[in-house]
């Protein structure tokens, strides 16, 4: 017990003299809290430029213009002569999308028959095509019900009973947990956790392995788990107030919804903090460097961040990786955090997450156990 | 020792990141996503809804649910992306005119599987409702055919350009790639050139190469020659194997992997450089190197950014060369098209070098830029 508490007064007073690892454990934290969010400070990807061929050049077409220009998601940059020359336009990246009224389009209208307009996107960006396309759609879809519920009306049937006869089974359609369907809040709060993640790897690998030395002379097992211990209370302890400031103060600061309980979240995050310390002890006997942590663990993001689900979904990875990613902490951390933090979830609903992390916590405690005590015997036969 | 991590950083790091990246989407699309409903009806037209729902390849129904309690249970703890209710008297009220709703409540922190939901139960729920709409203009005494031109007078053709799957693969695997690449190329650069100061080894470095220039270029044009080899061979495979597209010159997206990698090997150069220590180097590397995703526009789209955020992507290789490769590559967009991100991409390896090796030729002659870490 006295070399646990050794080896957690070691590490606070090391990590104080080190600025290097205290970049990276301290500094980052509050820097990428800041500097990755400003991409989607906006939230929504509105007022996309299209381009517009009228081949009608009738009031009703026009009108049809009109509705596109002032819906919120595009505006009418250009108009070309042409379906060929508008795909041009988005070719070269000028417009996302194009509407295309054909010839006769107000004709067939007043005949009563059917008419179809073109909506086509630019599938390339996947954002611009679903903004152009709910855009455009939706215009054309505003233009087709006033025409209709005006002939009913003509008929002599009331405008609110047309409104139902023309739309009997009406869907509404409403975002969970994510009110305006903002890109900031579906993207910064995953990453935030990853952070999390990577500079407490990178941090403990920067720090480098124990010296178990200084930890008296007792069995060497004991002293390995003694120093990967109170390192871990260090470690754990710094990173739960990081938490605290991501998930209480950033999260408000940006203002993503937070409707779960803190207790639930604290209940998450620490064998999630717990689970990722000791893989960093475990990793750390790898680094025979201290820039070695940051060079090896730094491509690690992406991969992890299509890992954990909010941007990918797992049923869409192969069977093996989808197992063979649980090891990850951050793979089951982010969408159970997510879910407790932004959906209101209580630990109930995350249990199978939460066994997870303790399951990883306890296998990479002996891991990282085993890897120290290694090292040490290694370093003592040299 | 040296070389065993020069083959990590070179070998084993770059394969196994392109290994991982192409087999996380090794699958086209989602499928069969899970949603809840909540029938609260139980009538002929409830369930054939639901049965429509159901046979929808994007989407599996699970359930019924009794109450929209237990459907958000199965959102909360991750079985379901969304959840579908049916109101009491659903059919009852269809057929009275009254316009019952169906709503769906789908997954908003989840964005491809919430909009493929989106889109697919509005499109299930779009044609129920237009079926029903024709039966009740043809109980109106209008002709099959009557009706059926009736019932929707202005209609949309959908159409996506240059995606036509809607392949999200196609989109992601190679920026993801690319920026993997990218990564690999800084980390390298950093660390090939700032352990011959970081070891005390500038000045044999140094007289092995006769000058600065020639030492600095000795190093790094082997490793350009081959990551631009390994990060070709890393977007052929997804081009010859997974249905990625290239539609555009080849040539001219080959020329811009190499010019991203000189340009990362002379973002490295700047950052030794002007640190003299590797360890800082690499951390600096990781700042700049680790979020790069993030402003490219790749997901979000620069003109949606604000002003700070784009001039930032603008000051990465990998946001020049994302430009020209979806627009090569999916758009099959014309070579004059891709001229200004190709120069931005040139400016890198023009204008940064020359600012790197005038003080590169100090530190590698002056023992007391030695040795930091």
């Amino acid at each position: 017990m006295r070399s646990l508490f050794r080896a957690f007064r070691e590490e606070v007073s090391g990590s104080l003299r080190d600025p290097g690892a205290l970049l990276v454990l301290v500094g980052a934290i509050s820097l990428y809290a800041f500097f990755y969010p400003t991409p989607y400070r906006r939230e929504v990807l509105k007022e996309i430029p299209v381009a517009v061929v009228d081949l009608d050049r009738t009031p009703l077409s026009r009108q049809l213009v009109r509705l596109a220009d002032a819906h919120e998601l595009v505006r009418v940059a250009a108009r070309a002569g042409s379906l060929a020359e508008a795909e041009a336009l988005v070719r070269d990246g000028t417009a996302g999308g194009v509407l295309g009224i054909p010839e006769g389009f107000e004709r067939e209208v007043k005949r009563g028959a059917p008419a179809t307009v073109g909506v086509l996107a630019d599938a390339t960006y996947f954002l611009v095509y679903r903004q152009v396309l709910t855009g455009l759609a939706e215009s054309v879809g505003t233009l087709s019900a006033g025409i209709e519920i005006r002939r009913l009306t003509a008929q002599g049937m009331p405008e609110e009973k047309a409104r139902a006869f023309r739309d009997p089974v009406p869907l509404v359609s409403r975002p969970l947990f994510n009110p305006a369907e903002g890109y900031a809040t579906y993207v910064v709060p995953p990453v935030l956790i990853l952070i999390l993640q990577q500079t407490l790897l990178i941090g403990i690998g920067l720090r480098g392995p124990a010296d178990l030395g200084r930890l008296g002379s007792g069995p060497l097992l004991a002293r390995a788990a003694a120093s990967v211990t109170g390192r871990t209370l260090a470690f754990v302890a710094l990173y739960l107030v990081h938490a605290l400031f991501y998930f209480g103060v950033v999260a408000r600061l940006f203002g993503f919804p937070v409707r779960g309980s803190a207790a639930a979240a604290a209940g998450l995050v620490l064998p999630f903090l717990l689970a990722t310390s000791f893989l960093g002890l475990a990793l750390s006997v790898l680094f025979r460097r201290r820039e070695a942590a940051i060079q090896t663990l730094l491509f690690t993001s992406l991969p992890a961040i299509f890992l954990a689900g909010f941007s990918w979904p797992p049923s869409a990875l192969p069977g093996w990786l989808r197992v063979a990613s649980q090891a990850i902490p951050s793979t089951s951390a982010i969408p159970a955090l997510l879910r407790v933090n932004q959906a209101g979830a209580s630990l109930a609903h995350v249990r199978h997450e939460l066994a997870l992390l303790w399951g990883l916590a306890a296998v990479f405690f002996v891991l990282a156990v085993l890897a120290q005590a290694g090292r040490e015997r290694a370093a003592r036969r040299q | 020792m040296a070389s065993r991590h020069a083959l990590v950083l070179l070998v084993f790091l770059p394969l196994a990141g392109f290994s991982l990246a192409t087999a996380i989407f090794w699958n086209r699309l989602p499928e069969e996503l899970p949603v809840a409903v909540v029938d609260a009806d139980r009538s002929l037209l409830s369930r054939r809804l639901v049965r429509m729902l159901d046979a929808a390849k994007s989407m599996r129904v699970a359930g019924p649910y009794a109450t929209s309690g237990e459907a958000l249970d199965e959102v909360l703890a991750g079985r379901a992306y969304g959840i579908v209710s049916v109101p009491r008297h659903f059919e009852r009220d269809v057929k009275r005119g009254a316009a019952p709703k169906v709503v769906l409540h789908y997954d908003a922190l989840t964005m491809i599987p919430g909009s493929i939901l989106k889109r697919d139960v509005r499109a299930v729920v779009g044609t129920l409702s237009a079926g029903v709409e024709i039966q009740a203009r043809r109980a109106l005494g209008e002709t099959p055919d009557v009706a059926g031109a009736r019932f929707e007078p202005v209609r949309s053709l959908r159409g996506a350009l240059f995606n036509p799957g809607l392949d999200y693969r196609a989109f992601l695997l190679p920026a993801v790639l690319a920026t993997l690449l990218s990564i690999f190329v800084l980390v390298a650069g950093v660390h090939a050139l700032g352990v011959e100061l970081r070891d005390g080894t500038a000045a044999e470095w140094l007289a092995s190469g006769g000058s600065a220039t020639r030492a600095v270029l000795g190093k790094l044009l082997p490793q350009a020659l081959w990551f631009t080899a390994v990060g070709l061979a890393a977007l052929a495979f997804p081009l010859r194997f997974l249905d990625v597209p290239l539609r555009g010159s080849a040539s001219l997206v080959a020329l811009a992997t190499l010019l991203l990698v000189l340009g990362y090997q002379a973002v490295a150069l700047l950052l030794v450089a002007g640190s003299a220590n590797l360890r800082f180097a690499s951390s600096a590397a990781a700042f700049y190197g680790g979020p790069a995703f993030a402003f490219t526009g790749i997901t979000f789209p620069t003109f949606g950014m604000p002003l700070a955020a784009q001039l930032w992507g603008a000051l990465l290789p990998l946001t020049h060369f994302l430009a020209l490769l979806l627009a090569q590559a999916m758009r099959g967009a014309p070579a004059s098209a891709s001229l200004s991100p190709l120069g931005a991409l040139l400016a890198f390896v023009l204008v940064l070098p020359p600012l790197a090796l005038w003080r590169m030729r100090r530190l590698m002659s002056d023992p007391a830029y030695w040795g930091r870490t």
